[in-house]
């Protein structure tokens, strides 16, 4: 599959309404650095969970700042729902799309339920007041992650696995259409990875959400992704199915290190293993 | 003076009696050495000079302004930043300065300097100043006569304001930067006993020098008059502006509402000195206006 | 207090609460501070009244703005040691108000003091920004350079002058509500000025608790970061610079106001922007009340100014504030 091409990755349903997330020929650099992004373009269909991968450095977190308008991209196109994410008026963004960060370090001691509370405000009006629906919401995102009984907690009693779920619950309660994941399980036990990742495979079912997950873990990805993206040098390398894309010569190339491929039996899905040098 | 007001505060604070002046010490007149006087007060310079020792004075502090033939005199610093040695090299036998700064006065008489500190924060120190002045100077009956002349002085205002009415006065001193109190002359203090000569009777209700008081405080004295003294640059005309804006804000106070507060910029009403009688004239007139009618 | 979502009548509740005991307050502190019993004449009580309504006057909107500003710069900065004039706003209209004084007229005390303020918020803009963006840590690091000049300018000025006008200068720097000349003019300024930056920061408030999570955060929920920051910035600055030449710098209440009122009702800046407003303007109220009282009581000393009063409640709240480990960050992983 030759890079730059753009690389439509579809799924049941999709036809009509066109990619939800379309990005052509993104460049960006930050300032005064090298280029990040070079000429980038990907699709992602409405309704699915896209795991982006990629070595580190390759610009997948430079592109989910793009995509939330945290950056602006130097040049290309950007659409999400086919608007530009700089057209879209105060809010609506984030009325659209949740993001849910690698890491937070907050200087003030919020609990659990004013946190994911926060999920709300581009739903509330300038004061911020919270009315019926703002607490049904958040109630929700509580249920659905399972941190409802740390709600009155504070934040920063919690475990790391906790708190990722609450960062995931506050995300939840934007009730968002696209939800971005900044490697959401980076420094948690198998346990919860696996939590997470059912979780967002569930919210894909029940809620028609698109996922757009960053992730080192190629084998979580491969495991639960319904498409993966590999992204190296700022540019899409590869972009379709797990299988399709987790294959020796394109990873031993991407990732200059020698793995090897297994297929779990079930399910098909391939699995990365590492190769301990000879 | 505003100098002589704060520095008076100062020791008045510090001590209450003016320091004993010790038996004949070097230096005593008709004897063997020349009599060569350092002045670090203003109105010790004054003195000095009313009693005709003008030619006996070789050194001075930088606020011993008068009387003008003071002017052309060495200045040695004051009493907060003064250079001992430059003091040493006008070779000064006797040295007066105010009580309050020991450190000043140990470092002169270890030079060899006699030094006599006096304060005048009363009338009756004042008086017992210059009479300390006579006997190290071995001018007794010159200080004798300046003080009868003082006394004649201000009995002759006495006299001009018998039988007048006695006004509540009140005499003030403006702030430089913001006005939340305001230095008044309390009870005791010899501007006080000048107001007194001048026919009136200190506002201020309690007995003490110079104290800070507030707005309320003023209403509660309910003064009839109103002496603001501001000397120097705090008689520029964008300060008795400000002074004057001040005032008018609290009309319940008789002084403001009968346009009584007036402003005077005289530096020897705050000067314990042989001027006094002038600075109680100056009050009486201000106090009782019928009196400038009458005189010449 | 975190089991209802706040809604615009648990809002309404709270800005009450907090305007009513400003309002008790104040009455009483106007009643006692003009010793109403005491007076014979009813002019003597006008003008009584006169002198504690200023007092109250003052010090409200003083201790409002100085509140409001530091509860701002706190979120600004994301530092809950920050104080109003840790931007150097206070050192400038310091300067503004003694130079007025000193050398150009008495009478233009305030406007100076205010062009001071504004000289100084153009000139930590200029230096802090980078590309059109304020940062935190820049705009701190422009402070310290800024407070250290106006210190220097001030210490300086202060050399040059007699030493009865060093005296008045350094009294001055204390923090003064009370007056003889009554600047009602410039208290009216500082009222307008507080209650817009109320309004301001009330709007402000959900982009402060989002900034203080993270800026990436506050900027995937929709809120424009660089733009709250400037704006914040500038209104916190003005409001400061504009008590500061009514008043002199008083210390401290931009401090303790939203420091104690954290503990009390928590981390949510929309309880803490209303409450910080009428809270600061109660607890200066208050103090200045305490030096009224004091008036004669340790004869034969005056009562001290008001920002000595609250520079003594400043030490003792911070040891307090020490033993209960006050909790700051939270490593998200």
């Amino acid at each position: 599959m030759a890079p730059n091409s753009r690389s439509p990755i579809s799924g049941p349903g999709q036809a009509a309404a066109g990619p939800y997330v379309e990005v052509r020929d993104l460049c960006f650099a930050y300032a005064g650095g090298a280029p990040v992004l070079r000429g980038l373009s990907l699709e992602v269909a409405r309704g699915r969970f896209v795991g982006l991968l990629g070595p580190n450095g390759s610009g997948k977190t430079t592109l989910l700042r793009i995509l939330l308008r945290l950056l602006e991209p130097a040049s290309g196109e950007v659409r999400i729902a086919g608007i530009r994410p700089a057209d879209y008026p105060a809010g609506a963004l984030a009325r659209r799309v949740a993001y849910v960060p690698q890491g937070t370090s907050s200087v003030l001691a919020f609990t659990v339920l004013e946190t994911v509370l926060m999920g709300r405000s581009p739903h509330t009006g300038a004061l911020g007041f919270e009315g019926a629906g703002d607490w049904h919401a958040a109630r929700e995102a509580l249920r659905l992650t399972d941190t409802e009984r740390f709600a009155e907690r504070s934040l920063e009693d919690l475990s790391g696995g906790e708190r990722q779920r609450v960062i995931i619950a506050r995300a939840l309660a934007q009730e968002p259409d696209l939800i971005l994941l900044d490697e959401p399980t980076a420094f948690l036990d198998i346990k919860h990875q696996q939590a997470i990742h059912r979780l967002l495979v569930r919210l894909r079912d029940e809620k028609g959400m698109t996922v757009l997950c960053v992730s080192h873990d190629l084998n979580l990805a491969s495991a639960y992704a319904d498409d993966v993206v590999l992204i190296a040098g700022g540019q899409v390398v590869a972009a379709g199915t797990p299988a399709e894309v987790l294959r020796t010569d394109i990873l031993e190339t991407v990732y200059e290190t020698r793995v090897r491929i297994e297929f779990d039996e079930a399910s098909g899905r391939p699995y990365v293993l590492p190769r301990p040098e000879e | 003076m505003r100098v002589a007001g704060l520095a008076l505060l100062g020791l008045a604070l510090g001590c209450s009696e003016p320091e004993p002046a010790s038996p004949a010490g070097p230096g005593t007149p008709g004897g063997e050495r020349p009599l060569r006087i350092l002045s670090l007060t203003p109105n010790i310079t004054e003195i000095l000079f009313a009693m005709g020792l003008g030619d006996k004075v070789v050194g001075r502090s930088t606020c011993c302004n008068e009387p003008p033939e003071a002017r052309a005199l060495p200045v040695v610093g004051d009493t907060l930043h003064m250079n001992l040695n430059q003091v040493i090299a006008l070779k000064p036998t006797l040295a007066f300065m105010i009580t309050g700064r020991e450190e000043v006065a140990r470092g002169l008489e270890s030079r060899g300097v006699r030094t006599v500190m006096l304060e005048s924060d009363t009338l009756p120190e004042m008086f017992d100043s210059i009479r300390i002045i006579g006997r190290e100077t071995g001018r007794e009956d010159a200080a004798g006569s300046l003080v009868a002349r003082i006394e004649t002085d201000l009995a002759a205002v006495r006299r001009r304001v018998a039988g007048l009415a006695r006004r509540r006065v009140l005499f003030a001193f403006p702030m430089t930067v913001g006005s939340a109190r305001i230095m008044v002359a309390g009870r005791g203090t010899f501007v006080d006993a000048l107001l007194e000569v001048a026919g009136a009777e200190n506002a201020y209700p309690d007995r003490a020098n110079w104290p800070t008081v507030s707005p309320q405080k003023v209403i509660a004295a309910a003064p009839d008059v109103i002496l603001v003294h501001a000397v120097g640059d705090e008689g520029a005309p964008d300060r008795l502006e400000a002074i004057r804006r001040a005032w008018a804000e609290w009309t319940s106070i008789p002084a403001v509402a009968a346009g009584r507060v007036h402003i005077l910029t005289e530096p020897y009403l705050t000067i314990p000195g042989p001027r006094v009688g002038l600075a109680a004239e100056r009050l009486a007139e201000t106090i009782h206006p019928q009196l400038q009618e009458r005189s010449p | 207090m975190t089991l209802q979502p706040l809604s615009a009548r648990r809002y309404a509740c709270t800005v009450l609460f907090w305007l009513a005991l400003w309002l008790l307050v104040a009455a009483a502190a106007l009643v006692l501070g003009a010793r109403v019993w005491v007076w014979e004449s009813s002019a003597q009580l006008g003008d009584a009244l006169r002198d504690a309504l200023y007092g109250v006057a003052t010090a409200s909107v003083v201790g409002g703005a100085l509140a409001l500003a530091g509860l701002a710069f706190q979120a600004l900065l994301r530092n809950p040691l920050a104080s109003p004039y840790i931007l150097g706003v206070s050192g400038g209209a310091s300067l503004g108000v003694i130079l007025s004084s000193l050398f150009v007229s008495v009478l233009l005390q305030p406007i100076f003091g205010f062009l001071g303020a504004l000289v100084t918020v153009g000139t930590v803009y200029t230096i802090a920004q980078r590309r059109g963006r304020l940062e935190p840590y820049t705009l701190l690091l422009s402070g310290v350079i800024l407070n250290a000049f106006y210190a220097a300018l001030i210490m300086l000025t202060m050399s040059l002058v007699k030493p009865e006008t060093r005296g008045d200068i350094a009294y001055w720097m204390m923090g003064n509500v009370s007056r003889f000349d009554l600047q009602w003019g410039l208290v009216g300024l500082v009222a307008v000025l507080a209650v817009g930056a109320a309004v301001v920061f009330a709007f402000l408030a959900k982009g402060f608790n989002l900034i203080a999570v993270g800026e990436e955060t506050a900027g995937a929920l929709g809120v424009r970061v660089d733009r709250v920051r400037h704006v914040t910035f500038v209104v916190a600055s003005l409001v400061t610079g504009a008590a500061v030449a009514l008043t002199g710098p008083i210390g401290f209440v931009g401090l303790i106001v939203p420091h104690l009122l954290r503990m009390l009702l928590g981390p949510d800046h929309r309880r803490l922007v209303p409450a910080s407003f009428f809270f600061g303007a109660t607890f200066l109220v208050l103090a200045n009340l305490a030096t009224g009282l004091l008036e004669g009581a340790v004869a034969p000393f005056p009562p001290p100014p008001v920002g000595v009063l609250t520079a003594m409640c400043g030490g003792p709240f911070f040891v307090y504030l020490l033993r209960t480990r006050w909790r700051r960050t939270a490593e998200v992983q």
